[in-house]
């Protein structure tokens, strides 16, 4: 017999709330942690919450990023990038968290999903060390 | 000079230009003896190379849902969780170049002989589409091994696979390294390609083929005992990848893999680590592809694909003589024939202590020279013979005179096949001795004297007969006139040598 995954679980709580008012979805939560709880699989209940909250996110066309710098990014810089990302991932709302790290000394870093774009003059700073040793 | 090298390093780095691009990373979710489950990396390909964030290198083979299984390469001890893992959109290549002659490599053409960085040229992927039927010709020329019972019975052509098979101590590397020290002067390139063996074997071997004058045209690629089982997975395929890169410039290349056991079983432990199912005798299911895979990438290609050769002899070690084995089986399938070595021959003292008898060359026939051909077609079914006329002798003693003769040659043809280690023997000298031995020549020198008798008449026939020896050598055939020339060197050395 099949393996059930998280996100096995997750794609049925989605397909059996959706579209359904707050009343009629509780039930629905109740069965599903005594689903986890039956298959003995509470202590994957946090993979289940992030491959559902996965599944939210595609299909309302939200895009998770997360940016770090090395110096704060004020709101008007933030704005720029959230709309370069919804451009370039065609999503209809960006979900952004923001880091400062002052390792990076410049630049920045985008993660979307796994594709990442390294600005950073850290990351560039690595390249010329390689390219050198090469 | 100071001056001169900061000059240097400013020119180097204002020629340097940073990338910017986007890359897929994944980060390591768990780390278990050389294998890393991570996440991400979702559009990851199989074989697919991968780096880690401390610089190791690792191949995607597992693709599952959430997340792929990475062997690692090298030293994982400080891989940690979370660490990131980029993808690099590439097949596992390694560096490869001319100047990789004479050197000993690891698995991932890194030097490890000490003797500094080997010139980088191009990059080959170790894993490899087997060359299609239209780019193939017929093996059709011979691999001298210089190995009289291999030369004359099993004899063996460029771009052949041919098994060497045999229980532990038998002499299956000492078989392959003579292969190795009779190529000199034959326009060969040879890769020794060791899997899972000592460090203190790999040495010993080395200096000798460093004795021997033949680590110039010879490369080794080592995975050792003590590392990973993934260096030892790659391994051949790094190697098969070496002699590509020579046959793509039209050079006929030898490979020896010593041993695809010990492959079997590094692939084994590597696919229990990933999961994957077992199957007989706990080998994964594609166990047989493993071998299939590598030994298709031995091949003769024609003249208008740029010819050259690979010519593979895998090396098999049976579990007291059990040739029936998962592995073993698989590979002599695969394989154009098998040299089958056997403990009982070699305690006897017959060494090389091949089984004539069992052993096979399917192919290699076609690719003998016709002298070689002329003066051994027989002696296969003579030796086979004498195999049935003395188990049967041993029951009466009462023979005629016919089965008489047929045992006193049968044992000087096994006396004849016997051979020092590191002792190859060129081609037209072992037509001459076996030209003495079909035609009755040897029948009355005692068995004991073969030995002797053999080396005194190539020394004799060499100065008396060189005629013959320049025929062979240019038509690999010889005339009525060189024949002529021949029986009465041998008759010569006789009458000298009966006194």
């Amino acid at each position: 017999m099949a393996k059930i995954s998280p996100k096995n679980i997750a794609e049925a709580i989605y397909c059996a709330t959706e579209g359904k008012s707050a009343s009629a979805v509780e039930p629905l939560f109740k069965r599903g942690a005594q689903l986890l709880k039956d298959k003995r699989m509470l202590g994957k209940s946090r993979e289940v919450l992030s491959a559902l909250e996965g599944l939210i996110e595609k299909k309302s066309g939200a895009v998770r990023m997360k940016v770090t710098t090395a110096k704060v990014l004020n709101l008007a810089e933030r704005k720029k990038v959230e709309e370069q990302v919804m451009e370039k991932y065609k999503a209809r709302t960006v979900i952004g968290e923001f880091f400062e790290k002052a390792e990076l000394l410049g630049g920045m870093r985008v993660e979307v999903g796994d594709e990442v774009t390294d600005t950073t003059y850290k990351n560039q700073l690595r390249q010329l060390e390689n390219f050198l040793m090469r | 000079m100071s001056n001169y090298i900061v000059e240097n390093l400013r020119k180097e780095i204002e020629a340097f230009k940073a990338e910017i691009k986007t890359e897929k990373v994944g980060h390591v979710m768990e780390v278990f003896d050389g294998i890393a489950k991570v996440s991400g990396l979702s559009d990851i390909k199989s074989s697919e190379m991968v780096t880690f964030a401390g610089g190791q290198t690792g191949v995607a083979l597992n693709l599952e849902e959430d997340a792929v299984g990475v062997i690692i390469l090298g030293d994982f001890s400080k891989i940690k969780e979370g660490d990131e893992v980029k993808a690099t959109g590439k097949i596992l290549e390694i560096p490869v170049s001319d100047s990789v002659l004479g050197r000993v490599v690891d698995a991932l053409g890194a030097p490890i002989d000490g003797k500094g960085a080997i010139k980088a040229g191009k990059t080959y992927p170790i894993e490899k589409v087997a060359p299609g039927v239209v780019t193939r010709q017929s093996v059709d020329q011979p691999v001298s091994t210089g190995i009289k019972a291999i030369d004359a019975i099993i004899p063996v052509g460029r771009g052949q696979r041919e098994l060497i098979i045999g229980d532990r101590q038998t002499g299956k590397t000492a078989l392959a390294i003579d292969a190795i020290l009779n190529q000199k002067g034959q326009n060969m390139i040879c890769v020794y390609v060791s899997i899972g063996q000592k460090d203190s074997k790999l040495r010993k071997l080395q200096t000798r083929l460093e004795e021997g004058g033949a680590m110039a045209y010879t490369v080794i690629v080592s995975a050792g005992a003590s590392e990973a089982a993934a260096m030892s997975y790659i391994a051949p395929y790094s190697g098969v990848s070496i002699a590509e890169y020579f046959m793509d410039q039209g050079k006929d290349v030898l490979v020896i893999y010593d041993d695809l056991s010990k492959h079997a079983v590094a692939y084994r432990e590597i696919s229990l680590l990933l999961r994957r199912p077992p199957g007989r005798e706990a080998y994964p299911g594609d166990v047989f592809y493993l071998h299939s895979r590598l030994l298709e990438r031995a091949c003769r290609r024609n003249a208008k694909y740029g010819g050259g050769s690979i010519t593979a002899f895998p090396i098999i070690e049976t579990q007291a003589g059990d040739i029936s084995a998962y592995i073993p089986t698989n590979v002599i399938s695969i394989t154009d024939g098998q040299i089958f070595l056997e403990t009982d021959l070699f305690y006897k003292g017959i060494r090389p202590a091949v089984n004539v008898g069992s052993s096979v060359s399917r192919v290699g026939s076609s690719a003998q020279i016709k002298a070689m051909k002329k003066v051994a077609g027989t002696l296969k079914l003579d030796l086979a013979q004498y195999r049935e006329l003395e188990a049967f002798s041993q029951f009466g003693s009462d023979l005629d005179e016919s089965t008489k003769r047929q045992l006193e040659r049968g044992k000087r043809s096994v006396e004849m096949l016997k051979q020092l280690q590191y002792a190859p023997v060129k081609t037209e000298h072992q037509v001459v001795a076996f030209y003495a031995l079909t035609k009755g020549f040897m029948d009355d020198v005692p068995v004991e004297k073969i030995k002797e008798f053999e080396a005194g008449l190539i020394e004799y026939t060499e100065r008396n007969a060189k005629t013959f020896y320049k025929e062979v050598l240019e038509t690999k055939m010889w005339t009525e006139k060189g024949e002529g020339e021949l029986k009465k060197a041998i008759a010569d050395f006789k009458a000298s040598f009966s006194k």
